[in-house]
């Protein structure tokens, strides 16, 4: 079954919409750049691509808006109906063919004027050429603008048009304005219409669908009809009218006993009479509805009879069937809600058993009857022959139900004795041993850290016998293989061991030192041995060492103390100066005073004189000394006159070193370092 | 419940400790903790990871593994008792069995240390005594003298018969 949906009908644009789209896409998609210094044929191939792209682009869309719109001839005609009814089948007929002319027109010009392209030979004529074409296209387009725009507001309608399947089992509910019929159709379906006191309010179809006998049944909601010629009638109604003419649905014809929605009884039977036609061969029942404000029972007798009339002209059309009187008038009410229930079921039942009559006539029905088939074979005589079971299979079977029954199983007995979590079954019930008594009994799964199953064995004392006896043996041999091992080499004796560790101590010590002195000058700070503070180099240490090493320390000891400086030094210049006068007076130079002071014990506390020879300068005597010291300072002398740089004097070796004058600062400036 | 081995140290997995993993061509590996496990998981071989027993099997340095049975016995509670009795057994003997396998490994290692120290002794001694020490103390940590051959006196007689 094919669903009416029109929601897929491509958009139509406007007019100039149309135009703006489709000249954007040429410029967008086709080169745009050219110069006259091209060949002619390379010009010429591009103005054509543009007049050919844009043909073919409107080309397109037309066709496309042509397709997607519905042909009325090939649409159901409840649809062609609709639609005429809706948008005048003219004037879309009209609209459509303008569409395709345009399309055409369209394909013609594009045809011309690439056939004048070909003849062009300069740039200026071509692009002229181009421009007409198009132009000439887009005012096309334009002519049919009124077109388009009613295309576009058709098709905006058509998608919120209900999906109605008019092949599909379907309800119609007709009837005046303001009887109820929307707030039936809220009762038994899901639709939620408008329901309101003014009349038409409903003004167009709505589908609710609804389901009986697992049967999906669509129920369609029409506007109100008034009692009119068929002239006269509006749109609105017209939609109902196509309706009731086209769908072969069950027809609730609404009659409102009350005379609330404004018009009295006598008006609606007559429009009952004046559109029973519509109602031939379609299931008809008429629903009494509103019959909490006024019941079937207390109308007057006039109306009484108008309503007998209008059962009697149903129950006519439907051809005077078997079925009851009350299949065809039925009471509710809506705002109670009695009776809403059986009204729809007899409509279902109703159009349900008119559907199953008609496709059983039809000879589809023949050939899938044919299918449910059940042969019996054709008795050959009166005689009866039942199912035949053996005796012993009935007895079996007997058994085991009784059995069933009687038998206890596991699950019970753990439900005795406390369920799941309590009792937990003995797994070794049913085993087989040689002494019923091993059944329950508990034993170690691990022991030691082994896994008990992994040495039994029925052998077992036997095999640990065997084993026995190989250890035995092994120990002997072992103790055997011990005693020559034994003969190689003696142990050191505890002195040795001593003299051995006190090696191995010195050697790190050793090793440690080198290390240390093997590190450059620039990464440890070299104290030159005369500023010893922590008097490394005394002559107590040095006789300790010696006696360590096992020699008597006592003569080395007294050599070092008389070639020490201070000594020998002061021995030395006492004897000088009891000669006598050398000549050779030293600026600062120790006169007997400073001799008296100076004390052997004190002899390193106070700096030495000043020409005093030290040993390892490299000095005869302090007269050379002297010299030297003379002629040091004359030479310097000139410098210092002329205030020129000396030796002393403090150099910076680089004025601006580059590590400190790169770099960049994260904040600040750099403009000074 | 069974008592496990890890896949990875061959150490052994009580219940209630570390991973099994199971593989798409259902071999199962047990680990006993995480370190195994991830050892495994970074694709390591076992034999050539030290602290292994794989690898010190491997490298001789430990003994043989125990075997498991997979014969399942009918119950029988004499075979049972003795079992349990046994099995205290085996294992002293197992044990003895892996320390002496472990010292006979470490024996030579004493001789060629004796020798060494030795050695060191005689080198090395003039860092802790001078050598006038040794001479005059008593040889008690003296070098062993080695006697060497002195060449024959020449006589005059004979460097003359040279020239």
């Amino acid at each position: 079954m094919v669903e009416y949906n029109f929601k897929k009908i491509t958009v139509v644009p406007n007019g100039k919409a149309f135009i703006d789209i489709i000249l954007s896409r040429t410029q967008r998609t086709t080169p745009t750049v050219v110069h006259k210094g091209y060949a002619i044929s390379r010009l010429r191939q591009f103005y054509m691509r543009k007049v050919k792209y844009t043909q073919s682009n409107f080309h397109d869309k037309l066709q496309k808006i042509i397709d997607d719109f519905p042909r009325l001839g090939d649409i159901h005609p409840f649809y062609g109906d609709l639609l005429h009814v809706l948008y005048n089948k003219d004037h879309y007929k009209l609209a459509l063919g303008q569409v395709n002319t345009a399309k055409n027109l369209i394909s013609k010009i594009s045809q011309d004027y690439v056939k004048l392209l070909k003849y062009g030979d300069s740039l200026y004529r071509c692009k002229s050429l181009k421009v007409a074409a198009l132009g000439r296209m887009c005012t096309v387009i334009k002519r049919i603008g009124p077109s388009l725009a009613y295309l576009e507001q058709v098709r905006q309608h058509m998608a919120r048009l209900p999906s109605i399947d008019p092949n599909n089992r379907t309800i119609l509910i007709c009837g005046y304005p303001n009887v109820g019929k929307s707030s039936f159709m809220n009762k038994i379906t899901r639709a939620d219409v408008d329901v309101q006191s003014y009349a038409f309010t409903t003004k167009s179809l709505f589908v609710g669908h609804t389901d009986y006998k697992y049967l999906r049944y669509q129920v369609i909601d029409t506007p109100g009809i008034l009692d009119r010629p068929f002239e006269d009638r509006n749109i609105i109604e017209m939609c109902s009218i196509t309706a009731l003419a086209h769908l072969r649905a069950a027809i609730l014809f609404f009659l409102d006993l009350s005379g609330s929605c404004g018009y009295s009884i006598v008006q609606q039977a007559a429009l009952f009479h004046s559109i029973k036609e519509l109602f031939s061969n379609k299931p008809l029942i008429i629903v009494c509805n509103k019959t909490d404000l006024q019941p079937l029972e207390g109308l007057n007798e006039g109306d009484k009879k108008l309503v007998m009339e209008m059962k009697s002209e149903a129950s006519k059309s439907q051809g005077g069937e078997a079925a009851s009187a009350d299949d065809f008038l039925l009471t509710m009410s809506t705002l109670t809600e009695e009776g809403v229930m059986a009204v729809k079921n007899a409509a279902c039942e109703r159009l349900l058993d008119q559907r199953v009559e008609k496709k059983m006539k039809s000879k589809k029905m023949n050939d899938c009857l044919n299918r449910f088939h059940v042969a019996m074979p054709k008795p050959r005589d009166q005689k009866e022959r039942p199912a035949c079971i053996p005796q012993a299979v009935l007895e079996a079977k007997a058994l085991e139900a009784a059995q069933k029954e009687g038998r206890k199983t596991e699950k019970d007995i753990e439900n005795e004795n406390g369920g799941a979590g309590v009792y937990s079954a003995s797994l070794r019930k049913h085993h087989i041993l040689a002494n019923e008594e091993w059944k329950e009994d508990i034993l170690p799964e691990f022991l030691d850290g082994h896994n008990v199953y992994d040495f039994v064995d029925p052998d077992i004392l036997l095999r640990l016998e065997e084993l026995e006896r190989e250890e035995g043996v092994r120990q002997a041999e072992a103790e055997d293989g011990d005693e020559d091992f034994e003969m190689d080499g003696e142990d050191l004796t505890p002195e040795e061991r001593e003299a051995l560790q006190a090696i191995k101590k010195k050697k790190i010590l050793l090793i440690q030192e080198h290390r240390i002195k093997k590190s450059t000058a620039e990464s440890r700070p070299t104290v030159p041995r005369k500023f010893d503070k922590e008097r490394k180099f005394t002559s107590e240490r040095m006789g300790r060492q010696l006696s360590s090493l096992g020699i008597d320390p006592s003569r080395a000891i007294e050599r070092a103390r008389s070639r020490s400086v201070s000594r020998k030094g002061r021995k030395r210049e006492r004897s000088v100066d009891r000669d006598g006068e050398d000549g050779m007076e030293i600026d600062g130079g120790s006169s007997n005073k400073k001799l008296r002071l100076r004390s052997m014990s004190r002899s390193r506390s106070v700096s030495r004189p000043f020409g005093e020879v030290v040993p390892g300068e490299g000095f005869r005597d302090s007269a050379q000394k002297m010299k030297a010291i003379t002629m040091a300072r004359n030479a310097s002398k000139k410098r210092n006159k002329d205030a020129r740089r000396g030796e002393a004097d403090r150099v910076i070796p680089t004025l601006r070193p580059k590590h400190l004058f790169s770099g960049k600062r994260s904040i600040g400036k750099t403009d000074r370092r | 419940m069974r008592l496990e081995f890890c896949w990875f140290c061959s150490s052994k997995i009580y219940p209630g400790h570390g991973i099994q993993f199971v593989r798409n061509d259902a071999k199962i590996f047990r680990f006993c903790r995480s370190k195994c496990h991830k050892n495994f998981k970074m694709k390591r071989n076992p034999r050539k990871v030290k602290w292994t027993k794989a690898y010190r099997r491997l490298h001789g340095k430990d003994m043989t593994k125990e075997r498991k049975r997979n014969r399942p016995e009918r119950y029988d509670r004499n075979v049972m008792e003795n079992t349990l009795k046994a099995i205290k057994k085996i294992d002293k003997i197992r044990h003895d069995r892996a320390a002496d396998h472990i010292a006979q490994r470490w024996k030579p290692k004493a001789a060629k240390e004796r020798r060494e120290a030795r050695k060191e002794l005689e080198q090395s001694i003039s860092l802790i005594k001078a050598p006038l020490a040794i001479q005059s103390q008593e040889p008690a940590i003296t070098v062993p003298k080695i006697k060497v051959k002195a060449p024959k006196q020449q006589t005059v007689e004979d460097q003359l018969m040279e020239e």
